[in-house]
């Protein structure tokens, strides 16, 4: 069933037109997500929806019927709003905040029967904020301002809730709690959820529309698994220091200084370092990596050079001569103790490799494992505790008991 | 649900009542002491009986009661009530605990009028400066204002803009009056200053009654909207989105504020710090913003406080009498600090 759906609308301030041709429709129960840098129009397509704006051009519809021709006690009914607005209510407890919701269901004076205290407690149970009901509103941090303000939307018992950026200013945790709150709504309760984010990766895993706009333009409108892909993020948000890995669902900072280090990876133990080495401002490089690995997936988004082998392959010969032509153009290797299986021996081979043209090869393993794993050659291995003490060795290499040569850097 | 919860709303109901109820026998207590006190003492028993017309021994201290005090006392009660509500309606609509039934320029607006014809002897036409001329000129004065302001309201989307552009139009008739003070007779000064200053002295019935007439459905139309009033806490686009119609109701928050101060302060001259006091004192003592609450409440403390500081401004230099400003500030201010310091919310 169509619950919002908007027929050539143009929405903006008087006859300014900030976003024209918007052509959409929300059906019940939907979570719909708007997607776009500041400024792009989603809050102005949003006040336009709950009405707070008229139309500059074209229709919206509200179940079939003209929103400019429904009064404003009837819309209440209908649609409930969550809105940026820092607010100051003076004395009022949660509860009151919350109760407020019941205002198109209460009588003349406003009094709340039985059955409105239960649905407000309802909601504020559903909200989890049934804690912080007795406090002054002005009192509370603003994740639980958020869910307040979220369960006097719901107490207001609508069919469609409209909210502008929900998730700024909260922590990760209430961020987490109101998307997965949203997210029963829609499913459980049937409530059409239209919403505007900032975060890529929030909007990718929680809606079932997403609409991209940039540049008071609706560059794309679809279930996000068929939209958003690598370039669509960068280019929606322009980005050109970080990259979108659409399938891991995060956000990478480019790494695209001249290649230092050459790290061997694997399992997922190259992430972290990876990450390090781009915030220190290392160049990197990275192999052999299979092409299913997670640490492929983040080197590739980061934008490192990358030796890489088909999935599930035992590495080919010709990969690991590769790799080695690498090693020797970079400073210093780092092994991320990658778990060793017979698919990937051969990176060992390939430290081994390092140590034998006397590269610096600095490890994460203990030195126990070293020895087990490299033999004779662990003695020519610098082990680290951990990542920290690694990277700041790496600026003061004379600390480094390694019998190797400086290697000139050739990029 | 909760029992806890439960027992909470029913111990605060509870506190609400009787605090309620303390006020109430305040005001009892105010009204006697307002009639009672003066350069004549009248008992309780006595008034009583004035009151209800038995017969009295003493004929002076009817005419002292029926005449002089009675109407004071019930004028400064119903003035105070129609200031503090004046108050809490443009606190609430202009979500700014400092503003006051004047910061719409109301104030000056009467000032500005009522300068007209004591400063520069516009009379139109009347000939003698009366009371009448006065009050009409002062009603007229904070009306027009009001129009101006309402007429402004309609361009203006965000409400801090009207708040400030009020201000602006309250100077802008200070500025004017200062010029008729400048250029005016220096008796006529005086007279107009005191003015400016307030008093409740020398309200007859006829006033009382006209106070009456327009001031007491005023505020009765206030209880009608505390609803409304209450979504208005958490700002325009929130009420509007749980159904109130924001444009109608910008006009009636302050067309009722405008006219409960109007035709107070026509009477009386502007009377400061009740109507931006009241509401705060109220606020913190029931700890909420419920306005189903502060309504009746801010009348009933309105009431008390402008007829205490009435009783003080006439007895304490008696025979000369203060001007009530100088009462109600001087003592209120006092009392808002204590209470702001005291707690730990903002308003």
């Amino acid at each position: 069933m169509s619950i919002i759906k908007t027929e050539e609308l143009a929405v903006g301030y008087g006859d300014k037109k900030v976003v024209e041709n918007i052509n959409i429709e929300a059906l019940k129960g939907q979570f719909i997500c708007l997607l776009g840098p500041n400024g792009s129009g989603k809050s102005t397509i949003l006040r336009s929806l709950c009405g707070f704006l008229a139309p500059v051009g074209g229709k919206i519809f509200l179940k079939t019927r003209d929103i400019s021709q429904i009064k404003t006690n009837t819309l209440a009914e209908t649609m409930a709003v969550v809105l940026t607005d820092r607010l100051s209510p003076g004395l009022m407890t949660g509860f009151d905040i919350a109760a407020l919701g019941r205002y198109p269901h209460t009588g003349f004076f406003g009094k709340l029967s039985q059955e409105d205290i239960e649905k407000t407690w309802e909601a504020l149970h559903l909200v989890n904020a049934q804690d912080i009901a007795h406090r002054f509103f002005n009192e509370l941090s603003d994740g639980q301002k958020q869910k307040l303000l979220l369960a006097r939307a719901l107490v207001q018992e609508p069919e469609v809730i409209i909210l502008d950026e929900p998730t700024t200013h909260l922590d990760v945790r209430h961020r987490m709690e109101v998307m997965n709150i949203l997210n029963t709504l829609t499913k459980e309760k049937g409530i059409t959820v239209i919403l505007s984010l900032h975060e890529i990766d929030l909007a990718l895993k929680s809606c079932d529309i997403a609409i991209l706009i940039k540049n008071n333009k609706i560059l794309d409108y679809g279930p996000p698994e068929d939209i958003i892909q690598e370039d669509t993020m960068t280019n929606l948000f322009d980005i050109r220091s970080a990259h979108y890995n659409e399938f891991l669902g995060t956000v990478e900072l480019t790494n695209d200084f001249p290649p230092s280090t050459f790290v061997v990876a694997g399992g997922g133990t190259g992430t972290r370092i990876f990450r390090a080495l781009t915030k220190k401002g290392y160049g990197v490089a990275t192999g052999i990596l299979h092409e299913n690995d997670v640490d492929y997936y983040i080197a590739k988004t980061i934008g490192t050079p990358l030796v890489s082998e088909m999935p599930f392959r035992d590495i080919r010969e010709h990969t690991v001569k590769v790799a080695q032509k690498q090693i020797e153009q970079l400073e210093r290797v780092v092994d991320t103790a990658f778990p060793i299986g017979s698919l990937n021996k051969q990176n060992i081979d390939l430290i081994l490799y390092a140590v034998s043209i006397g590269k610096p090869v600095y490890s994460l393993r203990s030195r126990q494992e070293c020895e087990d794993v490299y033999g004779e050659q662990a003695a020519n291995v610098q082990t680290f505790e951990n990542m920290n003490e690694m990277l700041q060795s790496f600026s003061s290499p004379e600390a480094l008991t390694s019998p190797a040569v400086k290697a000139t850097v050739g990029v | 649900m909760d029992i806890r919860n439960e027992t909470d709303t029913k111990n605060k109901s509870f506190k609400n009542f009787s605090i309620f109820l303390i006020l109430l026998l305040l005001l009892i207590v105010t009204f006697f002491l307002n009639v009672g006190i003066g350069s004549v003492n009248i008992r309780v028993a006595e008034i009583i009986q004035i009151i209800f017309q038995l017969p009295t021994e003493n004929e002076v201290h009817e005419a002292i009661t029926n005449k002089i005090r009675l109407p004071r006392t019930i004028a400064a009660m119903i003035g105070g009530a129609a200031l503090a509500i004046s108050g809490l309606l443009l606190q609430v609509f202009f979500r700014n605990p400092i503003a006051g039934p004047f910061v719409l320029g109301i104030s000056s607006g009467a000032t500005l009028a009522v300068g007209f014809i004591s400063l520069a002897g516009f009379t139109f036409g009347l000939g003698v400066i009366s009371p009448f001329l006065i009050f009409i000129a002062a009603f007229v004065g904070a009306v027009s204002v009001m129009i101006l302001v309402l007429l402004l309201a309609a361009k203006v989307r965000n409400i801090t803009t009207l708040l400030v552009i009020g201000l602006m139009v309250g100077y802008l008739t200070s500025a004017v009056t200062s010029f008729l003070m400048a250029f005016a007779e220096k008796e006529h000064v005086h007279g107009f200053v005191m003015w400016s200053l307030g008093s409740y002295s020398g309200f007859t019935w006829d006033q009382v009654i006209v106070l009456a007439i327009i001031g007491l459905p005023m505020l009765f139309a206030t209880f009608l909207i505390s609803k409304p009033l209450n979504a208005f806490l958490l700002g325009e686009d929130y009420a509007k989105s749980m159904g109130v119609p924001t444009k109608l109701f910008r006009y009636v928050i302050v067309i009722l504020a405008s006219i409960l101060a109007a035709v107070i302060t026509a009477f009386t001259g502007p009377v400061a710090f009740i109507g931006m006091a009241v509401p705060h004192i109220v606020r913190t003592v029931f700890q909420t913003s419920d306005n189903k609450i502060l309504i009746p409440s801010a009348i009933l403390l309105g009431a008390i406080l402008t007829s205490l500081c009435d009783l003080l401004a006439r007895t304490l230099y008696s025979p000369i009498e203060l001007p009530i400003s100088a009462v109600t500030a001087f003592f209120g201010a006092p009392i808002v600090i204590y209470l702001l310091l005291k707690r730990r919310n903002t308003l």
